[in-house]
Parts: structure tokens; sequence; C-alpha cells
């Protein structure tokens, strides 16, 4: 049986699935700081949200690369 | 003999794409994150792109189950023709029901049942059968359901928000994941591409190498591996609609965190064995994240009743399937007037359950049911009912001017309606949460 491949997958997508989500979230969470009304530097807030959300883009992209055959030659 | 099985072979791929659609595109659809048609449309096409993407899948398919090659019995146009009936067959009569049931399984469970019918027992290989097709069975909905769990927590988690001084609720601001969905989704979309496109391209060159106009061993042509994701794509854009219905509003509701979290864990758990080698279903993989997201998220109702219903979809998926091309490999073995009353006979129960459908038509415009939503609501406070009244007047107008060219006033004022309620319970349940 193939216990070692099945736990691989298993441990693949929850890390891919996790590093996106947590990635994400913040990004929200960050946005959502960043609107609120008193608050003391906004743009910090948002600016670091949109750090998250590039991060999250770079994370799914590299997933991408290592999954198509192109480009790992 | 030879294009017979290459069209049948891409009107599986065909059902096999509008079977799918929901994989994808239901969640989004059901959170309102992106238009019922505009979703079907961006599926369409990354199905397509991805069918390009990746042909790995292609050249491993169907081997390992059936024994073939040089130690075993050779592989017969006639068997995968009976193989494809019995798949056909079935992804129809699923989709009739609005089960999600996977079209690898009953692809696998003809092949097997024509196999057995048209050659004998020993042609099968069971240890094959056992890592390739049962295991996964149990395995794809479980994993991507345990992470789907785990990232819907992690996204409440990280974004739930209370005032640190009055410990009082602030809104919570979750649109963003709205947003995110249409990325999630199209991934998910993707990877579906990548690993149900290459099933076809797989029996297709399977036909080719065993009528002996393909050297055996090299992978898909590539006027293959285009009219596979050209088949694939229509049959996305077709769109099951009875499916994303089940999917988006059958199994539990969904919220756009929830949703961004399922499709999320749907697209790594597919991207991920495929490329591992490891086959997971992607109906099952999806099935199981979107009943992981609801367990995820407190206040949420899993409806058993229809994971159950679904469970046993996929029990008979394989048996079924195998029955029907069974029935058809004995049909084809005594010839050509055989191979025609097989060919007429399946085109006939195709049509007969399209027209059928017909009767109660699930289209675009009542995918996912306003009752359907509004039965989610349990809890309603009158504080929360209050707010989110006010939150639903703006969300209508906005609604209202976006939808002007909206198929019924009627089901946009419903929809509306629907979103209120069940804004109201995420209120409701935050609320009783920050009173804990």
């Amino acid at each position: 049986m193939k216990w070692l491949e099945l736990l691989t997958v298993a441990g693949a997508t929850l890390a891919a699935a996790v590093t996106v989500v947590v990635l994400y979230s913040l990004g929200v969470r960050l946005t959502a700081i960043a609107g609120d009304v008193q608050q003391a530097s906004p743009g910090l807030k948002r600016s670091l949200a949109y750090v998250c959300f590039g991060l999250c883009g770079l994370a799914v992209l590299f997933g991408l690369y290592l999954i198509i055959p192109y480009f790992s030659g | 003999m030879v294009a017979l099985v290459i069209a049948l072979a891409l009107f599986f791929d065909f059902t096999n794409g509008f079977h799918d659609t929901a994989n994808a595109m239901a969640t989004p659809i059901a959170t309102g994150a992106i238009k019922p048609k505009t979703a079907v449309t961006l599926a369409a096409v990354l199905n397509l792109v991805g069918a390009f993407l990746s042909t790995e899948v292609a050249k491993t398919v169907s081997g390992g189950i059936i024994r073939e090659g040089s130690e075993g019995v050779q592989i017969t146009p006639d068997i995968i023709f009976a193989g494809l009936m019995g798949a056909i067959l079935w992804n129809m009569i699923t989709w009739l029901k609005g089960l999600p049931s996977s079209s690898s399984h009953a692809l696998f469970g003809g092949l097997i049942g024509a196999a057995i019918a048209g050659i004998g027992f020993n042609s099968i290989n069971l240890e094959g059968l056992m890592q390739k097709v049962i295991l996964p069975a149990i395995f794809a909905p479980l994993i991507a359901g345990i992470v789907a769990y785990v990232c819907t927590r992690l996204a409440y988690a990280l974004t739930s928000r209370q005032d640190p001084e009055t410990g009082s609720k602030l809104t919570q601001k979750r649109g963003g994941f709205r947003t995110g969905q249409i990325f999630t989704s199209s991934l998910v979309a993707l990877a579906h591409g990548t690993n149900d496109a290459q099933k076809t391209m797989g029996i297709i060159t399977l036909v080719l190498i065993a009528a002996g106009t393909q050297a055996p061993g090299s992978g898909p042509q590539f006027w293959v591996i285009a009219a596979c994701a050209l088949a694939i794509a229509i049959g996305t854009y077709a769109g099951g609609w009875r499916i994303i219905r089940t999917m988006g509003a059958g199994l539990t509701e969904v919220k756009p965190a929830q949703g961004f979290a399922a499709e999320t864990s749907t697209a790594s758990a597919i991207l991920a064995s495929s490329h591992l080698g490891f086959a997971l279903s992607t109906t099952q993989v999806a099935s199981g994240s979107v009943i992981g997201s609801g367990m995820g998220r407190r206040g949420t109702s899993v409806r058993w009743n229809m994971v159950g219903k679904i469970a046993l979809g996929w029990l008979f998926t394989l048996p079924a399937a195998g029955i029907v091309g069974a029935l058809t490999a004995l049909l084809v073995k005594t010839g050509v007037v055989g191979v025609l009353i097989a060919a007429v006979a399946g085109t006939a129960a195709v049509l007969f359950m399209f027209f059928y459908s017909r009767k109660s038509a699930v289209g675009h415009h009542n995918a996912i049911e306003v009752e359907e939503a509004g039965q989610a609501v349990r809890f309603a406070k009158k504080k929360a009912m209050a707010r989110a009244r006010a939150k639903a007047k703006a969300h209508s107008k906005a609604k209202a001017e976006a939808n002007t060219k909206a198929e019924a006033q009627t089901s946009t004022e419903a929809n509306t309606s629907a979103e209120a309620t069940t804004e109201a319970e995420a209120e409701a349940i935050t609320t009783k949460d920050a009173q804990r």
C-alpha cells in the first residue's frame, strides 16, 4: 500500500491550504483594521494588507510552478 | 470502431465537464461572489487552459487496473467502447438526481465491468483497483474535509474582531473573502482541467495504440489534447446546474470565508495528489471540503441525510457503471449488430434522460434555491435582525442596480431577502460568541 504517498498528499494539501488561507485572512483582517475610524496609521496597515495578499498570490504561483511540468523541466 | 470510440470518449469528456462544474463553481455562486453565467464561462476557459498545462496524468491513466501489455490481456477498442457507455450512462443518471458523483469512478467502473464481461475476471488487477480506486475513495473526502475544517477555523479566528476595551463585537468585514473566492474557484477549475481532461486523453490514446495507429508508450497527440480540452470546456460551459444546487446549498449553507477555505483545500488537494501520483477524485475532494468547511463554522449545520445520499451514490458508482459496461461488452461481443444495438440504445437512453430533465429544468436562474438559504436561519435575535435589515436595505439597493437586466424582479427580491436573513444569522452567531 502507498501509505507514505497518502501521507505526503495529506501533508502537502494541509500545508498549501493553510498557507494560502492564513495569508489571505491576515490580509482581510488588516484591510478591516485600516478601514476603522480611529486608526493611527491606516496607510501602514493597508500596505501590510497588500503585502499579505501579494504573498498569498506568490504562494499560489509557486505551487503552480512546482506542478506544471513545463517549468520543472 | 475506433472513430466511434473516440466520439464516445469525447462525449464522456463533455458529461465530465458539466458534471464537475459544480466542484469549482458551486460555492462562489452560492455566496454571490460570481454571477452564475460568468462563473461557468470562467470555469470553461480555465478547464481549457488546464487541459493543455499538463499531460502527465494522461500517460498513466487506466494503467494498473486492467492488466495490459505482454503479460496480461490485450485491451481492445470494444472493451473501451463498452466501458465508456457505462460511464456516460451513470454520469447522466447522477446528474439527473443532482448527485455529485465521481466521473473518474464511473469511467473505472465501466472499464472494469467491460473487462470482466469481455475478457474474464482474471483481467482485473485487484491490488491496483484497491490502491487506485477504493482507498482514495475513502481518503479523498477525509483529507479534504479535515483540511477545509482547519482552514475554516483559521479563517474565522484570524478575522474575528472585538473591541479591546468594551469587548463588544466590531463589524467583521469579511467581504474580502468574496473577492478571494473568484481566485480560489478559478484554481479549482484549473486543477480540474489538469486532472480530468487527462483521463479522456488517456483513453483515446489507449484506443489509438490498441488500433495500431500510434506507437505504444507514446504520449497523447496534439489533436487529441485539443479535442479533449474543447470537449471538457464546452461541457463545463453547459453547466450542471442540478449538481451546483446540491453542492452550493444542499450540503450546508456557505459563507464567503467558508467558500474560500473549501476551495483552497480542494485546489491544493487535487493539485498535490495529481502531482504526487496519488489520484484522488475531484468530486469527492470538493464534496469533502464543503462538508468540512460547514463543520468548521460555529452555528452551521451540515445536512447529514444529504451527505448520506451522496455517499450512497459513490458506493453505487463503481458497480452500476460496471454493470452497464459489462452488458455493453456482452452485446459488442456478438458482432457488428451488437455494436449497433448498444450505440442506438445508449443514445436513446441519453436522449430520454435529457428530455426527462426538461420537465423540471434547473438552470442558472434557479440553481440555488431561496428556500434552502432561508432554512438556514434558526436563531435570529431582534437586535441583530434590525441591524441586518438596515444593512440589507443598502445591499438590495446596490444589488437592484447591478441586476438591471435581472431575469425576474421577484427573484432578485427573494435573493436579497435571503441574503439578509443569512446575514442576520451570522450577526446573531457572532453576538452570541461575544457574549460567551
